[in-house]
């Protein structure tokens, strides 16, 4: 018997009705409209989830020697990012890492299907946060007014990634071009999910944006 | 807005920081004296000066040290726990 998980976001989504569907084991929002409202929505300010991917995490003193001969680059700097084949490669401070499938399964899936990681100070990390994008002419505006730091100039340097407070929640943010487009990415604690939906749908619609499936950046 | 530098992320609000006491040396406690060990847990000095503290950056979950003046608010340093020579 297959289970589908609900996504952490989902019920702070329900009354916008989007069209769900199933991606990796987990029910996702893939459309909140049509598609011509909503590459407008996404142009403007749009606010998609994307908490389905698979990911896989692990830290410690031993985690980067583990994750290379499982045949990972990992990020030099701490606090930065890399992208090997399609899976997001976080470096999150000194010594802890999370990786990221996009749409398709990737390297993430790979080592979560594999044996648990074992070694001397080595510690797998479980992740269950809610991953949520933001997109559009708009979206450093918004940023701007729910996060103390200066985000166009912390990430200007493109593979770096910052660990702030965004409307006084814990998140891990990057910039990311996608589709041409750069996007803002934020990964939270799913518990924090739905709130941090509801903040940034809210603003995003000040602006004349407003929810984005996931099947507008992934057809 | 009051500010605080984490060793590995930078200077950040002070917002996104917890405080998590003075950092004090905890005795022995096979070797330790009833009196010391006691001092130990239930005293602490109030007085002012620098003092060394732990503080917790909440968004990456990194504990560090601070050694901030207690009577100006001023931080002199901070650096991760072992690593007191290269801040």
């Amino acid at each position: 018997m297959t289970f589908i998980q609900t996504s952490p976001v989902s019920h702070a989504q329900h009354h916008a009705h989007p069209v769900m569907g199933s991606l990796h084991g987990m029910e996702i929002a893939l459309e909140f409209g049509t598609p011509a409202s909503q590459q407008a929505q996404a142009a403007v300010a749009g606010v998609a989830e994307f908490s389905a991917f698979t990911r896989f995490a692990v830290k410690g003193a031993g985690a980067a020697e583990w994750l290379g001969a499982q045949g990972m680059e990992l990020p030099a700097a701490a606090n930065s990012w890399l992208m090997q084949d399609s899976t997001l490669v976080l470096r999150l401070g000194n010594s802890e890492y999370l990786l990221e499938d996009q749409f398709v399964a990737g390297h993430a899936s790979r080592l979560a299907q594999g044996s648990a990681p074992v070694g001397a100070k080595l510690y797998p990390v479980a992740r269950s946060d809610a991953a949520l994008v933001l997109s559009g002419q708009h979206a450093l505006s918004i940023l701007a007014e729910i996060c103390a730091l200066d985000v166009a100039a912390e990430l200007a340097n493109n593979q770096r990634l910052l660990m702030t407070q965004v409307a006084n929640i814990s998140v891990t943010l990057l910039s990311q071009t996608l589709n041409g487009k750069t996007l803002y990415r934020l990964w939270c604690d799913g518990t924090y999910g739905p709130y941090l939906w509801h903040e940034l749908t809210a603003m995003a619609q000040e602006f004349g944006g407003g929810p984005v499936g996931l099947s507008f950046y992934f057809k | 807005m009051k500010l605080l530098t984490c060793p590995v992320n930078g200077t950040r609000p002070l917002s996104e920081f917890v405080f998590g006491g003075e950092m004090r040396n905890m005795p022995d406690p096979a070797q330790a004296s009833d009196s010391a060990w006691a001092a130990y847990v239930y005293n602490r000095t109030g007085a002012p000066g620098l003092k060394k503290e732990w503080w917790f950056h909440s968004p990456s979950g990194t504990w560090f040290v601070a050694e901030r003046n207690t009577l100006t608010d001023q931080v002199a340093r901070t650096y991760l726990y072992g690593q007191e020579d290269k801040a």
